[in-house]
């Protein structure tokens, strides 16, 4: 059996009267870089501050490699969390907060952190609020790895960061995951921050997941299916169709194909991860607005 | 833990340390000074038999007295930048959420930080108490009583249970209130209040007070250091008067104020003194601090509930 690095069943949030997540059940396997994709308030922060055991479930449960977050020393060693505000104390520097980091965790690395800092050209010795946005981040992503997490929760890491320093996080990112069985589960309210490093992807929409799987094979089971004016309920029936979109001389549907096409009259075309997740977000207008923004 | 404790706490301790010193010095200098011209005085006025005292004794020393009574603040002082600040600042920041997904438990966070401040207060103003304790020497035997305003809060236990109190109610409203500004506000606000509460409608009824008639034209005379409470001009009947009795016939033409007295004191007017006597004033140490300590253990209880049972 697979073991599960994260998993959920029927999670659920409630601040006051508005549920910020509900009937949230996906699973993560281990060792994938997920990323979790959402607009703006969609429930992304509110799952992974659940996941890191800061906030309690009002429904459901979560199981980080088999174990209910707790305030407890043998749940806290498994996760690394980065919060969205990148949280530092602003007049420590950054050696401050490595020792932090070595005096708080039991297995932490302190070579490892150090030297990512110093291979990255961050200031060791420099109040982290005279840092950029990308170093602080930095710094915060090795206090995050240090501690050598099983599950590395990461809230937005790259909103606050421009361009060059998005490209530059990435790849730090992927490089220390490269090696060694750690988990991603990273959130932005941009798909294209996320597609180069993730293999597995779940999509919030207001405060529900409405996709989650691995990437590959979203790509392989989500067709376009384009054919003149046809009638659609044999395939309707078979698959499951996302969206149709009729025109006077043709008919297109996403689908997520159940099984090979009999019909030979469809044209069968790939779709991009873009095109899915836009299509699983078609009555979620706005948030598909907001979720494009920025691709090509 | 306590590399934490140290990183964040260390200026503290040492701006506390560095004014405490300065001030054992000044206390020192000028305690030692006022209690030989205290003595002084004393010897020379008792071998002429004319003794009193609390003339201008220790005018020149008025910087010293006031920066001695400015230790009643020291409570609010601390429970504003020791405690309202201990977790604000951190949920203010975030870094509260750094902190808890460390592999060190929210819960041993907590009791660690609250622990620690707590024992740092009650070491400052054990030593401040201690200070301002010894120099309150001389000025005590000066004064009336010990039981009212700068001398009961500042003197023996009472201030060590008032920082307590003050640092627990920073922390709570720190807890509760997330912000720094907020919860300094609120400090520095409920302490004057509960302070005020406490010292007018409750300290003069933790025992029972003694009640005593003088005649209306002898001397009031407690015993010397007694906390009087109430002096009040009663009938015969012993009915409280509002002090103006109109002078009745029958006493006839009074020739001055003495002789309206006697004749009053003759029909039966008194004066009713109710007073704490000296003896009163450890019990009422130990009652108000307690009663303080007990505050401080409710709000220490409501910040670690509050902080470990809701959401980050």
């Amino acid at each position: 059996m697979r073991t599960l690095a994260v998993e959920t069943s029927d999670l659920g949030k409630r601040y006051g009267k508005v549920w910020a997540l509900q009937n949230c059940s996906i699973e993560v396997p281990t060792g994938r870089v997920c990323g979790l994709v959402g607009a703006n308030g969609a429930g992304k922060t509110t799952l992974l501050r659940m996941l890191a055991g800061l906030n309690r479930p009002t429904t459901g449960r979560a199981l980080i490699a088999g174990r209910e977050p707790a305030d407890d020393p043998e749940f806290l060693r498994e996760i690394g969390y980065l919060a969205q505000e990148v949280p530092l104390y602003r007049r420590w520097n950054a050696a401050d907060h490595l020792a932090l980091g070595a005096h708080m965790n039991p297995s932490w690395d302190a070579e490892l952190t150090v030297d990512r800092l110093r291979s990255l050209g961050i200031p060791l010795d420099r109040p982290v609020e005279s840092l950029s946005g990308g170093m602080r981040a930095q710094v915060a992503l090795a206090l995050a790895l240090g501690k050598r997490p099983r599950l590395l929760l990461l809230d937005e890491p790259v909103a606050a960061l421009d361009p060059l320093a998005r490209h530059e996080f990435l790849a730090s990112l992927a490089a220390a995951v490269a090696d060694g069985g750690v988990t991603v589960l990273m959130s932005s309210h941009l798909l294209p921050d996320l597609e180069r490093v993730c293999d597995h992807l779940v999509l919030i929409a207001d405060a529900r997941p409405v996709i989650c799987g691995d990437i590959e094979h979203l790509l392989d089971t989500h067709k376009l299916l384009t054919a003149p004016t046809r009638d659609t309920t044999a395939i309707e029936r078979e698959h499951h169709v996302i969206t149709k979109t009729r025109t006077p001389r043709e008919v297109s549907l996403t689908v997520e194909l159940t099984g090979p096409v009999i019909d030979p009259a469809w044209r069968i075309d790939d779709l991009r991860l873009e095109e899915i997740v836009l299509a699983y977000l078609g009555q979620h207008a706005a948030s598909a607005r907001a979720v494009m923004e920025g691709v090509r | 833990m306590n590399w934490l404790l140290w990183r964040q706490h260390r200026s503290q301790v040492f701006v506390t340390v560095v004014a405490t010193v300065l001030f054992a010095v000044a206390v020192l200098l000028t305690g030692v000074h006022m209690a030989h011209i205290y003595k002084s005085s004393l010897a020379a006025c008792t071998a002429n038999g004319t003794c009193n005292l609390v003339g201008n004794l220790f005018s020149g020393y008025g910087a010293i007295i006031d920066l001695v009574h400015l230790s009643i603040a020291l409570p609010v002082v601390l429970g504003t930048f020791v405690g309202a600040t201990l977790v604000a600042r951190e949920r203010e920041h975030a870094t509260n959420v750094l902190v808890w997904t460390q592999t060190v438990t929210r819960r041993r966070w907590l009791y660690s930080k609250i622990a620690a401040v707590l024992a740092g207060t009650v070491i400052a103003s054990a030593v401040v108490s201690a200070l301002v304790t010894w120099w309150s020497n001389t000025p005590n035997a000066l004064d009336g009583n010990r039981f009212e305003g700068a001398q009961f809060d500042t003197q023996n236990v009472l201030p060590i249970a008032l920082a307590i109190f003050a640092v627990a109610l920073g922390i709570a409203a720190g807890c509760i209130l997330r912000r720094t500004l907020p919860a300094l506000a609120t400090t520095v606000g409920a302490y004057v209040g509960v302070r005020l509460l406490v010292s007018v409608y409750l300290r003069p009824h933790y025992l029972k007070p003694i009640t005593r008639s003088f005649p209306l034209n002898g001397d009031v005379s407690v015993p010397s250091g007694s906390w009087t409470l109430k002096e009040r001009l009663v009938d015969a009947a012993g009915k409280a008067t509002n002090g103006r009795i109109p002078i009745p016939a029958s006493c006839g033409p009074i020739p001055d104020k003495g002789g309206a007295e006697k004749c009053l004191g003759r029909l039966g007017f008194h004066q009713v003194v109710t007073y704490q006597p000296p003896s009163h004033y450890w019990p009422f140490q130990w009652i108000e601090s307690g009663l303080f300590v007990g505050l401080a253990a409710v709000l220490i209880t409501v910040a670690v509930v509050y902080t470990l049972r809701r959401d980050a």
